[in-house]
């Protein structure tokens, strides 16, 4: 039912993970899975592209948080950029940008992560 | 070493772990870390080779720390008897025997069969209060030793604090759940917000529906949902909008308002949901495991639903709860304003867009001005009448606009006033231009409430029926004007052959008699004379074909053709020849000279149309027909009437006529037949 994708690039030693489709219980794993994966070879810097992701559920946003957990333990950071209004308002509604940042867009995040 | 020694070595061994305890309790942050800690303290401390620390939540284990243990599970369940024997080791801990009494269930995936993999010498539950927090489990020591008092009091002890610790961080934990149900809450009530705030502003019905869609899926964490609209004369239930559903498994069901689910929810208007139904059409077209449907009630009926499927959780899918319900059904409430009012708005704007191809499609300039006097609309003949200057009408007071044009303000001001229609035919539109002719009427403009709200103004542009009626009315009477603007397929201005009745008058001896007399005299004798004779000819509707000299020339049957044609033209001849007695009467006895005047007529076929330059264009009749119609006029003595054959032919018995002598006519091989009517 869901076709929610991801697409992973390593831009100076930043993890970007640029998503398409509904970012709720599946798409959030899918995320969490990549960021198992990259944190296991050593990574710890995060940026997730939310250009195609403008519909995004509590479950969604609460993977996010065990990601953001994680990635406290690694001494590392989850940030994301392209949201779309209604996506920010969640993601300060469910107080998720206290431990993570909001980018414009994803150059400057990458700068903004690798500074 | 003595023995004193040894204690006061093992003594400071447990301390120090104790102390390490202390530190962990202090520094380590969240459940996983803190038991990694304090298992590792406890393996050092007891010199266990395995052990674990599992956390439990009702019926649920979890491995929280575990080392040395080979097993595939760190998720399994627990039996409530099995906790309920526990509760008897509170501040206990259990032995082998213990555990083989307790934990003896050969089931898979149970606390039971974690214990074989673990092989567990001591176990000490981890009881806050009544509520079992977890246990913790050791194997025997690696030195093959077995657990001595001390080592079990002391396990008690870390395990004490370790229970206080866990259960801290469920309190933590408890407050970070009901922190999220908070944030949960706003977030529903900011979606409830947005959606009324967007669905004001939104009147797209197709883009409204994908919006209340996918808030109330995001908002009740559905897996996916879709919308569907009831269609007017028919049950079937059409697809307006859906949010991450399998479009193959939708697009081609068929969604029924008089079958189940929908038939009870038309009826009820009422939210259902819909689970454990493996029969269910809509669970097995939609493939969800659940489902909630709620109707989106309009003013008067049920617009459609909204359909949700599948509540996410971190657990895979879970019931729709109550509140669920509520929301969808806040959400579907607004929906159904927003969705009537966009309705509204579609058949305003379709009404708005009929009311405007009308105006657009009829000829007559019609503008709407308001209370303010300013200009609201002009249809589309209205541009076309004003051109540029309509270009800024819209807004202006009318007063500016037909400034020059004060008879049609002052109608406006006083159909304004009076509330009473005002009509003024045949006028000039100055605010046009000098030469444009129109028709116009202002009438009061009212709502349905019948109250005043302004006015409008139809004006109707007659320039050209005007310069037709100028152009015609010196060449035929009002009558033929009239019904050549009546029926304009009678007006063949082109070139044709037809048959007409010409008639030509001439005054003899004109230029003797105007030799004596002063040229004003001429003139304004020919006026007079040809005033009295124009008169005859508009009575018996001839027309006026051309006035050379003292010569009329005129036409029965152009442009339009009458079967009595060349009768009237024998009762306008005679007409003409009894008004030039009277009028001569009046000459001789003011003393001056009459007026005698030679008629001739003739009837045959005719070349009519616009003949002349591009300059100069005159309707006119030419041919042999005309040309003898003038060489009988020259024949014709004072005050006499001659006619051809085919005249006479036509008049028949009801006139008096002689016979002439034959006339020899250039062109014609024989004499032409000729004859007098007598008058």
């Amino acid at each position: 039912m869901s076709n929610f994708q991801v697409t992973v690039k390593e831009v100076d030693s930043v993890i970007v993970i640029a998503t398409d489709g509904y970012l709720n219980n599946i798409g959030g794993e899918k995320i969490s899975e990549v960021c198992d994966e990259y944190i296991d070879k050593g990574k710890n810097t995060f940026l997730i592209n939310l250009e195609k992701s403008t519909v995004v559920n509590s479950i969604g946003v609460s993977i996010l948080i065990e990601i953001i957990e994680k990635l406290q333990e690694v001494d590392g950071r989850l940030a994301y950029c392209n949201l779309a209004s209604i996506v920010e308002k969640t993601f300060n509604i469910m107080g998720l940008t206290k431990y993570s940042t909001i980018y414009k867009d994803e150059e400057a995040g990458v700068s903004d992560l690798t500074s | 070493m003595t023995p004193e020694s040894q204690y006061k070595d093992k003594i400071d061994f447990y301390l120090s772990s104790l102390d390490e305890l202390g530190e962990v309790l202090i520094n380590q942050q969240g459940s996983t870390g803190i038991t990694k800690a304090v298992l590792r303290i406890i393996l050092g401390t007891m010199m266990a080779s395995k052990g674990a620390i599992i956390g439990i939540k009702r019926t649920r284990c979890k491995v929280l720390s575990s080392h040395g243990v080979k097993s595939n599970y760190i998720e399994f369940k627990i039996d409530p008897n099995e906790k309920k024997d526990l509760l008897k080791y509170k501040n206990s801990n259990l032995n082998k025997t213990h555990l083989k009494k307790i934990f003896n269930s050969k089931k898979q995936d149970t606390l039971s069969s974690y214990f074989n993999s673990l092989d567990p010498s001591i176990v000490v539950p981890l009881f806050h209060k009544d509520n079992l927090l977890g246990i913790v489990a050791l194997s025997k020591k690696f030195t093959g030793e077995a657990y001595k008092a001390v080592d079990r009091n002391v396990l008690e002890i870390i395990c004490n604090h370790l229970t206080d610790s866990l259960y801290n961080q469920e309190l933590i934990a408890n407050i970070k759940d009901k922190r999220m149900e908070l944030r949960l809450k706003v977030l529903e009530l900011q979606t409830l917000f947005d959606i009324s705030l967007s669905l004001n502003s939104v009147l797209d019905i197709e883009e409204l529906s994908s919006e209340v869609l996918i808030r109330s899926v995001s908002t009740l964490n559905a897996s996916s949902g879709f919308i569907l609209r009831a269609q007017k004369n028919s049950p079937l239930l059409s697809v307006l909008s859906s949010f991450n559903v399998d479009e193959d498994k939708i697009k081609d069901a068929m969604f029924s308002k008089s079958s189940v689910p929908f038939k009870s929810i038309w009826k009820d208007k009422k939210s259902i949901k819909i689970s454990n139904h493996k029969d269910n059409p809509l669970l097995i077209k939609s493939g969800y495991k659940e489902c909630l449907v709620s109707p989106i009630i309009g003013k008067q009926n049920i617009l459609g639903c909204i359909v949700l499927g599948d509540k996410e959780s971190r657990e895979g899918v879970i019931p729709f709860e109550k509140n669920d319900t509520d929301i969808l059904e806040a959400l579907s409430s607004q929906a159904g304003i927003a969705m009537d009012n966009a309705k509204l708005f579609e058949e305003i704007n379709a009404a708005k867009r009929f009311n405007e191809s009308i105006m657009g499609s009829i000829a007559t300039t019609v503008i709407t001005v308001n209370l303010l006097g300013e200009i609201d609309t002009i249809n589309k003949a209205g541009k076309d009448l004003f051109g540029d200057k309509a270009k800024h009408i819209i807004g202006e007071h009318y007063s500016y606009f037909f400034s020059k044009d004060k008879n049609l303000c002052t109608a406006i001001d006083s159909a304004e006033h009076e509330l009473e229609t005002i009509s003024e035919l045949n006028t000039s539109l100055l605010t046009k231009s000098r030469n444009t002719k129109v028709n116009y009427s202002v009438a009061p403009l009212k709502d349905e409430k019948n109250s005043h709200i302004g006015l409008v103004v139809a004006i109707e542009d007659i320039t050209e029926q005007s310069k037709i009626k100028n152009t015609f009315k010196r060449y035929v009477s009002k009558s033929v004007v009239d019904q050549l603007l009546d029926d304009e397929q009678k007006l063949n201005l082109g070139g044709e052959e037809r048959e007409v009745t010409v008639l030509f008058s001439d005054i003899r001896g004109f230029t003797a008699m105007s030799e004596k007399m002063k040229p004003k005299e001429v003139v304004t004798t020919l006026n007079s004379y040809f005033s009295e004779m124009i008169d005859i000819i508009f009575k018996y509707d001839g027309t006026l074909d051309k006035i050379v000299g003292d010569e009329l020339m005129v036409v029965f049957g152009a442009p339009i053709s009458r079967e009595d044609d060349a009768e009237r033209a024998v009762k306008t001849a005679i007409g003409m020849v009894e008004s030039l007695k009277k009028f001569n009467e009046k000459r001789i006895s003011k003393g001056k000279v009459p007026v005698n005047a030679g008629i001739g007529i003739n009837k045959g076929k005719v070349i009519s149309g616009n003949i002349g330059s591009k300059d100069q264009m005159d309707y006119t009749v030419i041919g042999d027909t005309v040309n003898l119609g003038a060489r009988l006029c020259s024949f014709a003595g004072p005050l006499k009437i001659i006619i051809s054959k085919s005249v006479k032919n036509e008049i028949g018995e009801d006139y008096k006529t002689r016979k002439l002598e034959a006339i020899k006519v250039k062109g014609k091989r024989k004499p032409v037949e000729i004859f007098k009517v007598l008058t």
